[in-house]
C-alpha cells in the first residue's frame, strides 16, 4: 500500500504544475506608482540617533535626512554650504557668526531656524554625544539671536569652525523633537525620524530592514524616487543572491572572493572605490618603559626593543605592503605608508617623497639593526639587545596578536611572520577575538598587532589619537593611542594646527605630523582596502562616487545621490525590488490541500490494514 | 505519583535556579570590555566619553552589587534594556519569538513527522531497498552541517543555479516595502519561510529516522511481537498496534528535547537566511556584547529545555507506568 506513495505526490504536483510561477511573472498585485531604491549589505545599524550612532551604516540615513552646517563635495569631499550659507570670523578667530538658510522646512511642517543648529551643538556638547561632542572641543557657547544668525564662541582661536573645511561633523536636529528627549536623548531611538532633507526615517525593522520616505515639505530639487529601503543580511552570499535575483538594485560586499563571483553576471556592474579606512601593524612603543605622566601610569610588559624608533624602522622596512595587497587583498586596496588614506578632504595627506619612503628593504634592515647593536650574538637566528639597553642581551622575539574575526588579520601573519624572521627577530602568532585583543591593548600586554581605522574625511580626529594624553592611562582604561606612541612635538603640532587660522597653513602643519608618525614608524600602515559594490544596471541609474572619480557610489558623506538617483528608461521604468517573489497564493492553498489529502489518505490506508481482520 | 512529580519539579526549579546564578557570572568573566568594544574604531571617543557611557550601562557598580540587582531584577520580570538599542529586552525578545517559533515550530513537526514514517518503514523492511536509501539519505542528513546545506539551497533556490528556477526570496520575514496585509501577508510569509523550512525539515529529518529506526528494530525482536505473529495478525497490526507504540517512547524524549530547543532556534538556519527570530538576536547580541539580552535569552533557552524536559519526564510516566514505579 505505502507504495502508492510517490505517485500521490507526483499527482499533487501535477495538479500544481500549471500555477507554479514565480510571483512577480503573474499579473501583478495591486501595484502603485512608488519607485522605491533598495540596497542591501551585512552591517546591522547600531542607531540612528546620532547621539549614539557610530557606524558607518547609519551615515546614509542621516546623510539623506539631515543638514549638516557644512557638508561634503561629492567630487573631493571639500566644503559646501549645507545649512550655513555664509561664516564670518571675529579677528582673533574665536568667535563664528554663521547665516544660516530659512527656507528649509521639517517632515513633520515646522520651519527649520537657527534656534535649531544651536540647541542641537549645545546637547550635544552637554550630553556628550559619542562621536559629535569630538567636533565642540573647542567650543564655549553656541547661540542664535535670531532665526538666521548662529553665534559660535571657542575658547581659543582657530580655523576649524571657519567653514573652509566641513569640519563640524554634526548632524543638525529638530529642536522641537528633541527638546522633548534633552534629558537623556541617547535613550530616543529616533525612529521614526523628522528630517530637513529630501527623505526622513520612516520605519525600522532590526536584523531586517530599514525604509526612508520622501518629506513631503522638501523644497529642494525634487528627487526621482519615492523610497528607500535598506536590506539587511547576514553573510555576503545572501547580498550576492539577492543582487542576482533583483530583490536588490544595489550592494556593499566585504569579501573579495564573493564580489569577484559577482563580476560578469548579466545586468550586474561591479566596482571597486576607495573609503577612507587602513590596516595597521602597531608596535608597542613603550607603555611599560614611558614616564608617568598626568593620568598616565607605566604599565604592560611590551618587548624594550620596541622602544628604539630603529627598531620599529627596520619593522617597517622588513614589510612588503605591496605583496600584501597582491596575496591578502586579492589585488584590490591600496598599499599603506601615511595615517591619512587616500580618501580625506583636498590636500590633507601627506605621501612620503621618494627620500622620505620607508621602503621594502630586508637587507637594510639587518644593517640598521647590525648598525645599532642589535646583533644575533648566540648564532641562533635571533639577534639580541645590544649592550647598554634596557635589557641587554634579550632576544628580540615579539608576541603578534590577530584578530579572529577578521579574517585578513589572520592571512597576512604568516608573510609578516617570514619577513620578521629575514631581518633576525622571532615573532609568534596568536589569533583571539577584538575583545580579548582590546584588553590587551589597555593592558600595555602585547609586542605587535594587527587592526584598523577609519578616519574621518577631516583629518583631524585620526590625528588626535596619537598625542600622549590618549594613551590607556593605567591598564584597565580604553585609550585611542594603542600603540602608545608618544612625542611632544606631535603633541605641540596637534594643538598649533587645532589652532592656525590660515587653512593652508594647518595643513603644512598636518603634513609635518603625518610625517613625523611615518619616520617613528609606530604603526606600519599595510594597507588601504576599498569598499566593493555592485549594482543592477537595468534598474537605477544616476551614481556619483564620492570622491570622484572612483569612490563610495551612494555618496555617503552627503545627500547628492538622493537626489540623482531616477530608474532606468524614465519613471515609468520604475524598479520591482519591493514586489513579494515566491510562489502564487493558488500553489499554497495546492499544496496545503495535497498535504491534507495525503494524511488522510494515509490514515485511512493504516486503519484499513489494522482493522481488515477484526472483521 | 504525586511524590514522583513533586520531586521532578523541584529538580526542574532547582536546574532553573543554578541556570540563573550561572549566566550572570559566565558573561561577566567573558573577556572583553563592552564599552571598549562600543567604541573601538569610533572617532572623536575620550576617557570621559568611556565614563559616561560606562554609567549609562551600570558597569561601574560592583560586581556582588549587580549580582543582586540581576537577581531581584529576574524575579520581577524586569530584564533590562537592551545594551545597543535601548529597547526593553522583553520587547526584542517579544518580537523575535514568534518567527522562531513558526519557523522551527513547523519543521520540527513536518520532520519528526516524516521521519518517524520513514524510520518505521525502514525499520521494518530492514535491509529493503528503501531501507538502505533511507538509510543513506538520513545519515547524509543528520551529519551534514545545517549552514552548508542552507547555503546550498539558496543558491540553487533563491539565485537558481542551471535548471532550478529562482523561485523564492533569499532572506528576510516579509516583502519590506510591499504592505501586504491579509492572505497576501500569509503567502508572502509563507515564501520567505519557504527556504530555511525545507532546510531545518531536511537537517532534523535523519535524526528522527535513525532512532525511530533502532527504536523498531530493538522492538522487532521483543517476545510480544512474536506473540502477536503467532496469533495470526497480519503484518500492518503487528506493527501500528503492537510494534510502534512501544518503539514511540524513546522518540518522546527526543522530540520533547526537539521542543524545548526550538525557543533557541536554529541559529546557524537564522543566520543564513536573515530570518528575524531568537537565534539571528542571539547572534547579534553575542557581537554586540549585549549582556542583559544574552542573559535573558540565555535564561530563556534554558528555561524551555528544562520545561520541555519536565512535560518528557511525566508524560513518561504516563504512557510506560514501569518509570513511574523506579
Amino acid at each position: 500500500m505505502a507504495r502508492r506513495l510517490p505517485a500521490m505526490i507526483a499527482a499533487t504536483l501535477l495538479f500544481a504544475g500549471p500555477t507554479l510561477t514565480t510571483a512577480s511573472a503573474q499579473s501583478p498585485t495591486p501595484q502603485d506608482e512608488t519607485i522605491t531604491f533598495v540596497y542591501g549589505d551585512s552591517s546591522e545599524p547600531s542607531s540612528f540617533s546620532p547621539f549614539k550612532g557610530y557606524l558607518a551604516t547609519e551615515f546614509y540615513f542621516w546623510a539623506w535626512s539631515y543638514h549638516l552646517p557644512i557638508t561634503f563635495a561629492v567630487d573631493d569631499l571639500g566644503a559646501v554650504p549645507d545649512f550655513v550659507t555664509d561664516t564670518e570670523v571675529s579677528e582673533d578667530g574665536t568667535t563664528f557668526t554663521y547665516t544660516v538658510r530659512d527656507d528649509l522646512v521639517w517632515s513633520d511642517g515646522e520651519p527649520m531656524t537657527a534656534e535649531d543648529m544651536a540647541f542641537t551643538l549645545n546637547i550635544y556638547k552637554e550630553k556628550h554625544a559619542y562621536l559629535p561632542q569630538g567636533y565642540l572641543g573647542l567650543v564655549e557657547s553656541v547661540e542664535a539671536p535670531d532665526d538666521t544668525t548662529v553665534v559660535l564662541r571657542t575658547s581659543e582661536p582657530t580655523s576649524l569652525y571657519s567653514g573652509a573645511a566641513p569640519y563640524m561633523y554634526t548632524y543638525i536636529l529638530p529642536e522641537h523633537v528633541w527638546s522633548d528627549h534633552a534629558d537623556a536623548p541617547k535613550q530616543y531611538e529616533n525612529v521614526p525620524s523628522v528630517g530637513s532633507g529630501p527623505f526622513f526615517i520612516a520605519e525600522y525593522e532590526r536584523g531586517q530592514f530599514v525604509r526612508m520616505e520622501r518629506n513631503p515639505h522638501w523644497t529642494g530639487p525634487e528627487p526621482h524616487i519615492d523610497e528607500m529601503i535598506y536590506r539587511i543580511f547576514n553573510n555576503d552570499d545572501a547580498v550576492a543572491e539577492a543582487l542576482k535575483a533583483g530583490e536588490i538594485d544595489f550592494a556593499y560586499i566585504d569579501t573579495p572572493n564573493v564580489f569577484n563571483s559577482l563580476e560578469g553576471e548579466p545586468d550586474i556592474e561591479t566596482f571597486v572605490g576607495p573609503i577612507p579606512e587602513f590596516d595597521e601593524l602597531a608596535m608597542n612603543a613603550g607603555s611599560a618603559y614611558q614616564e608617568p605622566e598626568g593620568a598616565f601610569e607605566p604599565h604592560g610588559d611590551g618587548h624594550p626593543a620596541l622602544t628604539d624608533p630603529v627598531v620599529r624602522r627596520a619593522v617597517r622596512m622588513a614589510i612588503n605592503s605591496e605583496e600584501l595587497v597582491e596575496r591578502v587583498q586579492l589585488g584590490y586596496g591600496v598599499p599603506g605608508d601615511s595615517i591619512i588614506p587616500p580618501v580625506s578632504i583636498a590636500g590633507a595627506r601627506w605621501e612620503p617623497s621618494d627620500s622620505e619612503r620607508i621602503p621594502w628593504d630586508i637587507e637594510g634592515a639587518n644593517q640598521l639593526l647590525e648598525e645599532a647593536g642589535y646583533t644575533d650574538t648566540d648564532g641562533d637566528g635571533v639577534r639580541e639587545m645590544p649592550p647598554g639597553s634596557l635589557e641587554p642581551g634579550r632576544p628580540l622575539e615579539l608576541r603578534y596578536y590577530t584578530q579572529t574575526n577578521d579574517q585578513n588579520t589572520i592571512d597576512a601573519a604568516p608573510f609578516i611572520r617570514s619577513w620578521l624572521e629575514d631581518i633576525g627577530i622571532r615573532a609568534e602568532v596568536t589569533a583571539m577575538s577584538s575583545g580579548r585583543l582590546g584588553n590587551e591593548l589597555n593592558a600595555g600586554t602585547y609586542d605587535l598587532f594587527h587592526w584598523g581605522w577609519i578616519p574621518d574625511p577631516d583629518p583631524d580626529a585620526i590625528l588626535s589619537y596619537f598625542q600622549c594624553e590618549q594613551r590607556p592611562p593605567d591598564g584597565r582604561t580604553y585609550g585611542n593611542n594603542d600603540a602608545y606612541y608618544c612625542n611632544p612635538e606631535y603633541d605641540r603640532l596637534y594643538v598649533e594646527q587645532r589652532t592656525t587660522l590660515d587653512p593652508q597653513e594647518r595643513l603644512e602643519i598636518i603634513h609635518e605630523m603625518q610625517r613625523i608618525f611615518y619616520e617613528d614608524a609606530a604603526y606600519a600602515v599595510l594597507w588601504y582596502p576599498p569598499t566593493f559594490q555592485a549594482y543592477r544596471t537595468d534598474r537605477f541609474t544616476g551614481y556619483q562616487s564620492q570622491p570622484a572619480p572612483e569612490g563610495d557610489l551612494l555618496s555617503g558623506y552627503s545627500r547628492d545621490v538622493a537626489l540623482s538617483l531616477r530608474p532606468v528608461g524614465g519613471e515609468e521604468g520604475a524598479g520591482t525590488s519591493t514586489q513579494a517573489r515566491g510562489i502564487s497564493a493558488g500553489v499554497w492553498v495546492g499544496i496545503a490541500a495535497g498535504v491534507v489529502v495525503l494524511i488522510v489518505i494515509l490514515m485511512l490506508v493504516r486503519r484499513r490494514g489494522v482493522s481488515e481482520d477484526r472483521a | 505519583m504525586r511524590r514522583y512529580l513533586a520531586g521532578k519539579v523541584f529538580q526542574a526549579l532547582l536546574t532553573l535556579a543554578f541556570v540563573l546564578a550561572f549566566n550572570f557570572f559566565l558573561f561577566r568573566v567573558m573577556p572583553g570590555d563592552p564599552v571598549a568594544l562600543l567604541l573601538r574604531g569610533t572617532s572623536a571617543l575620550t576617557a570621559e566619553t568611556v565614563r559616561d557611557l560606562r554609567r549609562d550601562l551600570g558597569l561601574d557598580q560592583p560586581l556582588p552589587q549587580q549580582f543582586l540587582t540581576y537577581s531581584a531584577d529576574t524575579l520581577t520580570g524586569n530584564y533590562g534594556r537592551s545594551l545597543t538599542t535601548g529597547a526593553k529586552v522583553t520587547e526584542e525578545i517579544g518580537s523575535r519569538i514568534w518567527p522562531t517559533v513558526l519557523l522551527v515550530g513547523a519543521s520540527t513537526i513536518a520532520s519528526a513527522f516524516l521521519g518517524l514514517l520513514i524510520g518505521i518503514h525502514g525499520g521494518w523492511r530492514r535491509g529493503s531497498r528503501f531501507d538502505l536509501g533511507s538509510m543513506g539519505f538520513s545519515l547524509v542528513a543528520y551529519s551534514m552541517p545545517e549552514f552548508w546545506f542552507g547555503i546550498l539551497v539558496l543558491l540553487a533556490l533563491a539565485g537558481g543555479v542551471g535548471f532550478f528556477p529562482a523561485i523564492f526570496p533569499t532572506g528576510g520575514y516579509q516583502t519590506p516595502g510591499a504592505d501586504l496585509t491579509g492572505f497576501a501577508h500569509v503567502v508572502d510569509v509563507l515564501n520567505h519561510m519557504a527556504l530555511p523550512w525545507l532546510t531545518l525539515t531536511v537537517a532534523y529529518l535523519g535524526e528522527y529516522a535513525l532512532i525511530m529506526r533502532s527504536s523498531i528494530l530493538d522492538v522487532m525482536g521483543e517476545d510480544f511481537v512474536t506473540t502477536a505473529r503467532a496469533k495470526g495478525l497480519r503484518e500492518q497490526q503487528v506493527l501500528w498496534r503492537h510494534t510502534v507504540p512501544n518503539a514511540l517512547l524513546p522518540t518522546i524524549t527526543l522530540t520533547f528535547l526537539s521542543l524545548g530547543f526550538v525557543f533557541a532556534g536554529a541559529i546557524t538556519i537564522e543566520y543564513v537566511f536573515s530570518w528575524p527570530g531568537l537565534g539571528l538576536l542571539t547572534v547579534t547580541a553575542i557581537d554586540e556584547k549585549d549582556f542583559p539580552l544574552l542573559q535573558a535569552l540565555f535564561l530563556l533557552f534554558s528555561a524551555a529545555v528544562i520545561v520541555f524536559n519536565l512535560i518528557a519526564d511525566l508524560l513518561y510516566a504516563y504512557l510506560d507506568p514501569r518509570v513511574r514505579a523506579g
